[in-house]
C-alpha cells in the first residue's frame, strides 16, 4: 500500500526525511519497497501580475506581455494561451526553474524542461505564464491558471498554494503489508507506528458523531438477514449534494496513493478508508427502492451487475446489499451499477459496515475481483470504527460537495465487539527473545499502539484495541513488543547449546552424494529440469518401458496450472533430459552427457504411498549424445553408445552394493524406445537401460542416437543393504593364475548367456572373468564368431596347474554343450 | 721381431687411450676394430701366439690381456658415459602440446550451494530431512497455522491437485519444506534440530525474478529455552560461512504464519553502482516456532520453544555466483554449467 508523507504529516509529526521514516517503518514490520518523490516544490516559481498584453505582431495566436515579479522590473513574456489578460495574478515559471512539463506524445509521463531567456518569433521571452497541467496539478491545459486578485505578488507559488491547503510536492512510500497488520493498511495506522517509534504524539481528525436514530431512521432503514456475516451496518444520509470534482488538495492526496479521482463524493468515500481503513460505500440515495437497505446472501442462480458493468454469477450465499426490491452491492467487494453516484445524484447513503473476513474473502476468490475494500474487509476492519468513518465522510460532502447531513444515522448493531483481554508475562517475554525487555518499556511500547495496560504479579493485564484483530494471544503481544523494541536491540549470544541428539540421515541422501560424485567423475553433467509438463507429452512418458517394464498411472495434474504446457508433473526424468539435449545440440555441442536426480509421479492406490492415491518415487536419469568433447590430436572423439550406459549403471549398482541384478534385453523397444533393457531386482522393478526410439529423437530434432538409463532411486537405495559401508577383505598374498580362451560360437549366441555359464560353471577359484575380444572377419567361417575370455583363478594358496586345467575344462565343457562352443585352435 | 712386436703393442695401446669415444657409433667401430671375433687386433694378436717361442708366450699372453683389458674397460667407460649423456639431453617430445584432459561432469549449481548450505547447518549439529513433494492440506498449511481462508495463504499460490474444501483437506505441491518439519515432529520428540531441503512449487508468473519451482532449505530447532537470541545467533554464523567474515546482516520483523514473532533477515550487498554504495538483499525468513505448530503436534509450547528459518536455495546461489534471472538455473545450457566445474 502507498502512504503520502504529507498526509501522515496531518496526523503526527516528526523530524525524520522520508528516507529516515522508511528506515524506521522497515525495521518495526512495515517493509518498504519503493520510495518516490512526486510532483515539485515549484522552485523558481512566483507569482506575477500581468500589467500588460497585446498581440504579438507575427504570430495570431501569441500574445506578448508584461509581468511584475514584484521586483519593480517587470519583464518580457511571450505567451500562447487565450485566457491571458492584463491585470490578471499568475504564476510565473522564472528563468532557470526546471519544470516537469507533461510530454506531447504520451502526456502522462513528464519531461524535465528548464525555463530559459529566449526569443520567439523575433520577440524576447524571459519566463513562462503557467497552466496547471505545467505545474503538475491537474491536466487542464485550456489556458494559464488564473489567482485570486489577492495572490501576493513575488511569492513564491508553493507557499501560496500551501496556505491553501495544496501541497506541490509529496513523499510516496510503498509498504509491503503482511496479512497481520490489517490496521496498518491506512494513514492513521502508519501514522500510529509512526507516532509509537518517534515518541510523538498521534492527533485524529475531529468529527461528531451523530446519534443513533434521529431523522435519518425515519428516513431510511437497515435490517441485517445475515447478522454472521455482517455484525455492524451504519448508515449515514447527505442530501443536496452536488457532484462535481474534488479541490485539489484531496485529488493530490489520492494521485500520492495511487488512485485516480473521480467525483467528489466518491473521492471522499476513498479519502475516509486511507485515512481510516474503513471502506465506504456512497449509493445515490434515490435509487435505493423503498428507502430499505437488506444485508442478505444470495439465493441459488442469482446475477448481479457491478458498477464496472460485468454481470457476474454470485456463489449461493454470498453477502449482498439489497434495497426493497434488488440488489444493489455485493457487500464489501463492489457495488452495482445500479445505485452507483452519478453527475445527477443528490442525495447519498454513506455506508459504513463491518463484514466478516472469511466472506469477503470467498467471495472476492470467487468473483476474482480484489478491490480495495475486499482487501480491507478479508483483513480485518476495525469493527469499533463505522460511525466515526461514516459522519467523518458525511462532514467532507457538507464541506466540499455543499451537502447537509441528515441528523441522526441508523447504527444496525447485531453483533457487538468483545474487547480481548489478554495475559502477558514479563518471563514470557525474556524465554522467547532472549533478553530481558524492562517491564516499563515493555509498557510504554504496547500502550503507544493502543493496547491498554495494566500490570500484575507476572507481568501485565493487556487489553486489545479494535483495530487489532490478530493480536488473540500472548506470544502474539510479544511479538509487537519485539517489532517497535527492535528485533537489532536482541543480542547474539557468545554460545550456543547443541543437543547431543542428531538421527541418521535419510537414507538416499549419503547415496545420492556418492552417485553425484561419482556421475561427474565419469564425465556426467548434473542438470536441473521442470517438474512440469504438458498434459499430453506426460502421458506418452508414463511408459512401463521407462520403468523397467513396470506399469505407470495416470499422470498428477494440477487444477491451476499456468499454463497447459506445464499443467502434468513429470512421470519420468528424460523429457526433461531431452529437451536439454536438444538445446545443447542445438547450440553447437558435439554431444552431451547428464544426469538428474528428481521425483516422478503418476496415480497410485497401492499401499505406502505417504500421500494416498499419489505415487512419488525419486528417479536418477543419465543420458548420453554425440560425442563426449572433439577430437584432440591425441585422441579420437568418443561416441556414446549403449555399452556406456550400461557401464555406467553397472557402477552405480556396485557402488551402493547391489548385486544380484538381472537385464532382460527388449532388442524391439516401445513406442519410446529403439531398444532397451528392463533391470530387475527379484521382482522389482528398478528401471530401463536403452536407446531412444529415432521418431521421438526426431521429435526433439535430434539426429544421433540418444542413450539413457532411468532408475528408480527410491527403490535402489531401500534395496541397499549398508549404505557405503564396506569390510575389509585381507588381499591375497597367493599368486592370480591367468587363464585365456578363445571360443567359436554361432554369430547370433548372446555373449552375455555365456557369461553367466562361466561364472556359473568356474567353481570357487574363479575370481574373475572378461570379454576381452570378439571376433567376426575372414580367418574363421561367416557364419561364427571368436570370443575372447580372459579368466582369473585364485585361492589362499598357490594353485597347482592341475587344479586350474580341471576348473578351465569344466568351464569350457559347459560352454560346449550350452552354447556349442569351441575352442579356437 | 721383439722390436717390431713392442712397437705394435705401444701403437695399439696408444690408439686404445687414444680412441674418440663419444658416440654409439665411434664405440661400436673400436669394439670391432679391437674385440671383433673375426678381424679384431686382439684376435689377431691372440692367433699369433703359436708362431711366438715358447718361452715369449706367456709374457706375450700377459700383455694381450692387459690390452684386452684396457679396452674392455675404455668401453665400459664410454658407454656409461654415453648413457649419462643420453639421459640428460634433450628429449625429443614436443612438451608443448596440450595435455589430455580427463572428461568430467560437474554437478549443477544449485546442488553445489545447497550442499554448501547443508554442510554449514550440519557443522551446527543439524540433521537432514527429506519428504514428499505432493502433500496434503494439513501438513502444508494447518498444522503450520494457516487457517482456511486466510490472507496469509495468499502468500504463497498454491498449485492445487485436489480442491481444499472447508475441512481443509486438499491435495498440492507443497509452497515450502516446513512440512517436511511438520512430519518430523509428528516421529520424533524434542530435542530436534533438523533441516529440510527440497523443491517447492509456486504458482507465480514465470519472470527474471521468480520460477514455478525453487529449491529450499529450511531449518527448526525445538528444545527447551531455545529464544529469538539464538535464531539470531545460528543465523550470523550461517551468514559469515557462506558470505564472509565481513557479512552485514540486519533482521525485521516481518510476518509468517507459522512463527510468531517473525524475522526477515537482509545481507548488506556491495555494489559500487548503487548510491548508497550497496542495497540490502533479502536473503531468508524465520522467527519464533508458533504455539500452534507445537500444539498441532502435540508438544506443549510452554515446555517447549524453538526456531525455524527458510531459504531459497537459488536465491543464494544467483548471490554467489551473481546470475541475474533465475531461469538460466533451469535452461541447462552447457556454456553455462561448465562455469560451475
Amino acid at each position: 500500500m502507498r502512504i503520502s508523507c504529507n498526509w501522515i504529516a496531518d496526523y503526527v509529526w516528526t523530524d525524520w526525511t522520508p528516507e529516515e521514516m522508511g528506515e524506521r517503518l522497515t525495521m518495526s514490520g512495515l517493509e518498504v519497497e519503493t520510495i518516490d518523490k512526486m510532483g515539485s516544490d515549484l522552485e523558481g516559481v512566483i507569482i506575477g501580475h500581468v500589467l500588460d498584453a497585446h498581440q504579438h505582431p507575427d504570430a495570431d495566436r501569441l500574445k506578448v506581455c508584461k509581468v511584475d515579479l514584484g521586483d519593480g522590473d517587470p519583464v518580457q513574456i511571450v505567451c500562447g494561451a487565450p485566457n491571458v489578460a492584463a491585470g490578471q495574478r499568475v504564476a510565473v515559471a522564472t528563468e532557470g526553474t526546471v519544470l516537469h512539463l507533461p510530454d506531447r506524445q504520451d502526456p502522462d509521463t513528464r519531461v524535465p524542461v528548464t525555463i530559459k531567456k529566449s526569443k520567439i518569433r523575433g520577440q524576447e521571452s524571459r519566463g513562462m505564464i503557467c497552466a496547471e497541467d505545467e505545474l503538475g496539478l491537474g491536466e487542464d491545459h485550456e489556458g494559464i491558471m488564473v489567482l485570486a486578485d489577492d495572490a501576493p505578488l513575488g511569492e513564491s507559488f508553493s507557499t501560496y498554494l500551501a496556505r491553501g491547503g495544496v501541497l506541490t510536492s509529496d513523499v510516496s512510500i510503498d509498504l509491503a503489508i503482511t496479512p497481520n497488520r490489517p490496521d496498518a493498511i491506512c494513514h492513521l495506522g502508519v501514522a500510529r507506528d509512526v507516532g509509537a517509534l518517534a515518541q510523538m504524539l498521534v492527533t485524529r481528525p475531529e468529527v461528531t458523531i451523530p446519534n443513533d436514530g434521529g431523522e435519518a431512521a425515519d428516513t431510511f432503514s437497515v435490517r441485517i438477514d445475515a447478522p454472521d456475516g455482517c455484525h455492524r451496518y451504519t448508515g449515514i444520509l447527505v442530501r443536496g449534494v452536488t457532484v462535481g470534482e474534488s479541490p485539489q488538495w484531496l485529488k493530490s492526496r489520492l494521485e500520492s496513493v495511487g488512485l485516480r479521482p473521480l467525483n467528489n463524493v466518491v473521492d471522499i468515500t476513498n479519502y475516509v478508508m486511507y485515512e481510516c481503513g474503513q471502506p465506504l460505500h456512497g449509493f445515490d440515495f434515490d435509487q435505493v427502492a423503498g428507502a430499505q437497505i437488506i444485508v442478505r446472501r444470495s439465493t441459488a442462480g442469482e446475477t448481479f451487475t457491478t458498477l464496472d458493468g460485468k454481470e457476474r454469477d454470485l456463489p449461493t450465499g454470498t453477502l449482498l446489499i439489497a434495497d426493497g426490491e434488488r440488489a444493489v452491492a455485493v457487500a464489501g467487494v463492489m457495488g452495482g451499477e445500479n445505485s452507483e453516484v452519478s453527475e445527477a445524484t443528490t442525495n447519498v447513503l454513506v455506508e459504513s459496515a463491518w463484514f466478516s473476513p472469511s466472506d469477503i474473502r470467498k467471495a472476492a476468490k470467487a468473483l476474482q475481483l480484489q478491490t480495495d475494500a475486499s482487501y480491507r474487509f478479508e483483513r480485518g476492519v476495525d469493527p469499533t470504527g463505522q460511525a466515526w468513518a461514516a459522519a467523518r465522510a458525511a462532514e467532507l460532502m457538507r464541506d466540499l460537495a455543499g451537502g447537509t447531513i441528515v441528523d441522526g444515522m441508523v447504527d444496525c448493531h447485531p453483533v457487538q465487539w468483545e474487547q480481548p483481554i489478554l495475559a502477558l508475562r514479563h518471563a514470557r517475554i525474556t524465554t522467547i527473545l532472549g533478553i530481558e525487555v524492562p517491564r516499563a518499556e515493555c509498557q510504554r511500547l504496547l500502550e503507544a499502539i493502543g493496547f491498554g495496560v495494566t500490570p500484575d504479579d507476572a507481568g501485565w493485564s493487556v487489553t486489545v484495541p479494535p483495530f487489532r484483530p490478530d493480536v488473540e494471544r500472548e506470544i502474539d503481544l510479544i511479538e509487537e513488543v519485539a517489532r517497535l523494541f527492535g528485533l537489532e536491540q536482541i543480542p547474539v549470544p557468545s554460545h550456543g547449546l547443541i543437543p547431543n541428539v542428531r538421527p541418521a540421515p535419510p537414507k538416499p541422501l549419503p547415496a545420492r552424494l556418492r552417485l553425484a560424485n561419482r556421475l561427474v567423475g565419469m564425465g556426467y553433467r548434473e542438470i536441473f529440469t521442470n517438474s512440469m509438463m504438458r498434459v499430453d507429452l506426460a502421458r506418452r512418458f508414463a511408459s512401463e518401458s521407462l520403468r523397467g517394464g513396470e506399469s505407470v498411472g495416470d499422470v498428477v495434474a494440477t487444477l491451476n496450472p499456468i499454463s497447459q504446457e506445464m499443467a502434468a508433473l513429470r512421470p519420468s526424468l528424460l523429457p526433461g533430459a531431452l529437451q536439454v539435449a536438444a538445446h545443447n545440440l542445438n547450440h553447437g555441442q558435439p554431444g552431451i552427457s547428464t544426469f538428474e536426480f528428481g521425483h516422478v509421479f503418476d496415480r497410485s492406490d497401492a499401499e505406502g504411498n505417504v500421500i494416498p492415491g499419489y505415487r512419488e518415487h525419486e528417479h536418477v536419469l543419465l543420458l548420453r549424445v554425440g560425442s563426449e568433447g572433439k577430437a584432440t590430436w591425441n585422441a579420437a572423439a568418443d561416441e556414446a553408445d549403449i555399452f556406456d550406459l550400461k557401464g555406467a549403471v553397472a557402477d552405480i549398482l556396485s557402488t551402493l552394493g547391489v548385486t544380484e541384478y538381472k537385464l532382460e534385453a527388449e532388442p524391439s523397444g516401445s513406442d519410446l524406445t529403439r531398444y532397451h533393457l528392463n533391470l530387475r531386482l527379484g521382482r522389482r522393478r528398478l528401471g530401463t537401460i536403452g536407446c531412444v526410439s529415432p521418431d521421438l529423437a526426431a521429435e526433439y530434432s535430434i539426429d544421433a542416437p540418444v542413450f539413457f538409463a532411468e532408475l528408480n532411486f527410491s527403490r535402489l537405495v531401500a534395496a541397499t543393504r549398508q549404505d557405503g559401508a564396506v569390510t575389509f577383505q585381507p588381499v591375497s598374498r597367493f599368486p592370480v593364475v591367468e587363464r585365456d580362451l578363445a571360443l567359436l560360437v554361432s554369430r547370433s549366441e548372446p555373449v552375455g548367456a555365456m557369461l553367466e555359464t562361466v561364472s556359473q560353471y568356474g567353481g570357487k577359484l574363479l575370481l574373475s572373468h572378461r570379454v576381452f575380444d570378439i571376433y567376426e572377419g575372414d580367418r574363421i567361417d561367416a557364419d561364427k564368431k571368436s570370443v575372447a575370455i580372459g579368466l582369473a583363478f585364485g585361492a589362499d594358496r598357490t594353485l597347482k596347474d592341475t587344479e586350474v586345467d580341471k576348473a578351465v575344462q569344466k568351464i569350457v565343457g559347459a560352454l560346449g554343450k550350452q552354447h556349442a562352443a569351441e575352442l579356437r585352435s | 721381431m721383439a722390436d717390431n712386436l713392442e712397437s705394435t703393442f705401444a701403437e695399439l695401446e696408444a690408439a686404445v687411450r687414444q680412441a674418440a669415444l663419444s658416440t654409439a657409433e665411434e664405440i661400436d667401430a673400436f669394439r670391432i676394430r679391437f674385440l671383433s671375433k673375426k678381424q679384431g687386433r686382439i684376435t689377431e694378436l691372440l692367433k699369433g701366439i703359436p708362431q711366438l717361442a715358447q718361452e715369449r708366450r706367456r709374457e706375450f699372453g700377459q700383455r694381450v690381456n692387459t690390452l684386452k683389458r684396457a679396452v674392455e674397460s675404455r668401453l665400459e667407460t664410454a658407454q656409461e658415459a654415453l648413457i649419462q649423456a643420453e639421459r640428460s639431453a634433450p628429449v625429443d617430445i614436443d612438451l608443448t602440446l596440450p595435455g589430455r584432459r580427463p572428461t568430467l561432469g560437474s554437478l549443477h549449481p544449485i546442488t553445489q550451494t545447497e550442499r554448501e548450505i547443508r554442510r554449514v547447518f550440519e557443522s551446527f549439529g543439524f540433521a537432514v530431512a527429506e519428504g514428499p513433494e505432493i502433500e496434503d492440506d494439513w501438513h502444508n498449511f494447518g498444522a503450520l497455522n494457516f487457517p482456511p481462508d486466510h490472507p496469509a495463504r495468499d502468500m504463497q499460490d498454491t498449485f492445487w491437485i485436489e480442491a481444499p474444501d472447508e475441512d481443509g483437506k486438499g491435495v498440492l505441491l507443497r509452497t515450502h519444506t516446513s512440512p517436511v518439519q511438520i512430519r518430523v515432529l509428528q516421529e520424533q520428540k524434542p530435542p530436534v534440530r533438523v533441516i529440510a531441503p527440497g523443491r517447492v512449487y509456486r504458482n507465480e508468473a514465470i519472470s527474471y525474478k521468480s520460477f514455478c519451482l525453487f529449491h529450499q532449505v529450511e531449518g527448526l530447532y525445538v528444545d527447551q529455552g531455545v529464544s529469538m537470541a539464538d535464531l539470531k545467533q545460528i543465523l550470523n554464523s550461517f551468514a559469515r560461512e557462506i558470505f564472509g567474515d565481513d557479512v552485514i546482516m540486519r533482521f525485521r520483523p516481518s510476518f509468517f504464519p507459522f512463527t510468531e514473532p517473525s524475522a526477515e533477515a537482509d545481507i548488506w550487498w556491495r555494489d559500487d553502482s548503487h548510491p548508497d554504495g550497496g542495497r540490502w538483499m533479502e536473503i531468508l525468513g524465520s522467527g519464533m516456532v508458533d504455539p500452534e505448530v507445537l500444539k498441532a503436534v502435540d508438544i506443549d509450547p510452554e515446555k517447549y520453544t524453538g526456531y525455524a528459518f527458510g531459504m531459497g536455495v537459488e536465491r543464494i546461489a544467483m548471490l554467489r555466483y551473481n546470475i541475474s534471472d533465475i531461469r538460466v538455473l533451469y535452461e541447462n545450457d552447457i556454456r553455462f554449467l561448465e562455469q560451475f566445474n
